[in-house]
């Protein structure tokens, strides 16, 4: 088992840094930092612009290898990501935005995976009922909202709601009032601006879990061992929460290993449109201020937390289903 | 005639054959939602190819007499803050949302069924070497790529339609790829092997149309998939940008001003909505016909 784990984390190393380096490469030609000292309102010519990206290894008048190799050295030697074109630390960002993401994104997968797979073993066990054809209908429904939708949906109820009360109950940008004094209301202020992202990130999170512990669940539940468990005598109950759950559950655990890790490369778009400054909108505003530096750390940061979840959904398979042998 | 020869006779007449896309339609309007999304799709075509009809305004042409309207009898769907027709912008950007999801579905769909069975097929380096490039491809985190590539090339339509394209093959070429190796082996394609049928002529003619069901039911999936990215990316100012605009744009038009002009976020957004359940609704109707172990349009 061990010796699996390595040989498979040393082929994602190899993936992620292969990766990178593309992603380098990609970004190097499509950003143009120099548009951004363009834009800065004083004229200054090219040639100034270049002597104020040479300290950050952005200067677009070196070749690209020579930038490259002022990136990697101080990736390898010193874990330094880089700055972007304006001076600021990738590595500082990064740190403080992992944690912002972590916060908003954390509780609404948990959320989602919990009332999804709950939903689902409900309702495949009662196939057809009421409660399946209504609960079915609204999970689709939810599932082919595009997330921009559905988030601004919220803040249009929330605006209208705040509206009816008279007083903001619920928040619709940021990730906390600005001010407020005492430990307790800053808490508390903080947990109420979590509402409403993570109600979005549930909602449109929970059905995709729904609909498919619901089809494992109904796939197993007509399978050969159920009978065979029915006819020693266990009660249709049992035999479904002993043998048909179980054996449904692998696959699930299986794409739950692959979401955890990917909590913290955030959520684009709900970040967006609740004004949250996290990974997600990091990464577009790295794109859009031209900073090459920022987008690769990004895309290595998605590239290794893509590995972590495919080596603990590697690890869940063996622990869980017992007809995988690993040598 | 008696009850009893009717019966024989009945049992001995034999039963009526049904064509093979009889059958299909005859299992796919069964199913009541299929039907409803077929209709809601339907509508959406109309309404994207006729429903400038009901403005007089186009979708880039300015009302300086009615910025950020509420509807009226003149904008049936409002202003923007420019001034623009949001109807007019509606039927265009709805246009420019179905022209993407189609071509960019139908183009993944080719590439992933070539790929995907000559890789399976073919064997050797080719495959090891398409499953790399496909694995590959699959780590590399696309929409980042994506963003990059259409920030750069400002909005074009076109150009986002081959970014999606190349980014979006790769999962669909993976399932038909293991699909497919199971089929390698079977004897209708040895016997053409036998007669000498060439290579890639057994892919194209008798491995890919084998996989026809699984290719459809993805393709209109792929349609969702699509809206969705493009929606994704033209809301976060990578995809479509002005003066073009998609339902994405639309939608990230209305954000800004959501509380005060809602109705700028409203319209695109049913459009957005009702566009992804109907393709969703006829993509399950495709999957229950299409599928000969499904009974859940009915036996038969």
């Amino acid at each position: 088992m061990l010796r699996y784990v390595l040989r498979r984390t040393v082929g994602w190393i190899a993936m992620i840094v292969a990766a990178t380096n593309a992603a380098f490469f990609l970004a190097s030609w499509f950003l143009d930092p120099r548009s951004n000292y363009r834009e800065l309102g004083k004229l200054r010519t090219d040639q100034q612009i270049s002597t104020a990206l040479r300290p950050y290894g952005l200067d677009p008048d070196q070749s690209v290898v020579d930038r490259w190799w002022f990136w990697i050295k101080d990736v390898v030697l010193h874990f330094d990501w880089g700055h972007s074109p304006t001076g600021v630390s990738v590595n500082s960002e990064v740190a403080y935005r992992v944690v912002v993401s972590g916060e908003l994104v954390l509780v609404g997968t948990v959320l989602s995976v919990v009332l999804g797979v709950a939903l689902g073993v409900y309702t495949a066990s009662r196939q057809y009922g009421a409660v399946d054809r209504i609960t079915q209908t609204v999970s689709i429904v939810l599932y082919n909202v595009p997330t921009a939708v559905g988030a601004l949906g919220l803040v249009l109820f929330a605006v209208w709601f705040n509206q009816r009360i008279g007083t903001t109950v619920l928040h619709v940008a940021g990730a906390s009032t600005p001010g407020i004094d005492g430990a307790w209301s800053r808490l508390f202020d903080r947990l109420d601006h979590l509402v409403l992202p993570t109600v979005a990130l549930t909602l449109l999170g929970y059905a995709s879990w729904h609909v498919t512990q619901r089809a494992l669940l109904l796939d197993t539940l007509h399978a050969d061992f159920v009978r065979t468990a029915r006819a020693t005598g266990l009660t249709r109950t049992q035999a479904i929460r002993r043998h048909a759950l179980r054996a449904s559950l692998i696959p699930t655990a299986t794409s739950v290993a692959f979401t955890v890790p990917s909590v913290f490369t955030g959520a684009i778009i709900t970040e967006t449109v609740f004004g949250w400054r996290g990974m997600g909108t990091y990464f577009t505003g790295t794109i859009a201020n031209n900073d090459v530096h920022g987008a690769v750390a990004v895309a290595a940061f998605g590239a290794a937390m893509t590995a972590i979840g495919a080596i603990f959904a590697d690890i869940a398979t063996v622990a869980l289903d017992p007809r995988i042998r690993v040598r | 005639m008696t009850a009893s020869s009717l019966l024989t006779a009945d049992a001995t007449a034999p039963p009526v054959r049904l064509g093979r896309v009889r059958l299909y339609a005859r299992r796919f309007a069964r199913n009541r939602g299929a039907l409803l999304g077929v209709a809601l799709f339907l509508g959406l075509v109309l309404f994207a190819l006729f429903g400038s009809l009901f403005t007089s305004w186009t979708f880039s042409e300015s009302d300086y007499f009615a910025l950020t309207q509420p509807p009226t009898t003149a904008h049936p769907f409002g202003t923007n803050q420019g001034g623009n027709d949001v109807l007019a912008e509606c039927v265009h950007g709805l246009q420019r949302s179905l022209v993407i999801a189609l071509t960019v579905s139908v183009l993944t769909m080719i590439i992933a069924a070539v790929v995907g069975a000559g890789a399976a097929y073919l064997g050797g380096r080719l495959e090891r070497f398409s499953l790399a490039a496909i694995h590959f491809l699959l780590v590399v985190p696309s929409f980042l790529i994506l963003a990059l590539v259409s920030n750069r090339v400002a909005g074009d339509w076109r150009v986002l339609i081959i970014v999606l394209t190349i980014f979006g093959w790769m999962f669909n070429a993976r399932v038909i790829w293991s699909v497919s190796t199971s089929l390698r082996e079977r004897d209708y394609v040895r016997t053409a092997e036998f007669m000498g049928v060439k290579p890639w002529r057994i892919v194209l003619r008798h491995i890919v149309p084998h996989l026809g069901a699984l290719l459809i039911v993805n393709l209109t999936l792929g349609i969702d998939d699509t809206v969705l990215s493009e929606t994704a990316l033209s809301f976060l100012g990578f995809g479509v940008k002005p003066p073009d605009v998609s339902l994405g744009s639309l939608l990230a038009d209305g954000a800004s001003t959501i509380s005060s002009a809602s109705w700028l976020f409203v319209y695109p957004a049913g459009l957005l909505v009702v566009l992804t359940v109907s393709v969703m609704l006829i993509g399950d109707g495709l999957r229950d016909a299409l599928d000969p172990t499904s009974f859940s349009g009915g036996r038969g």
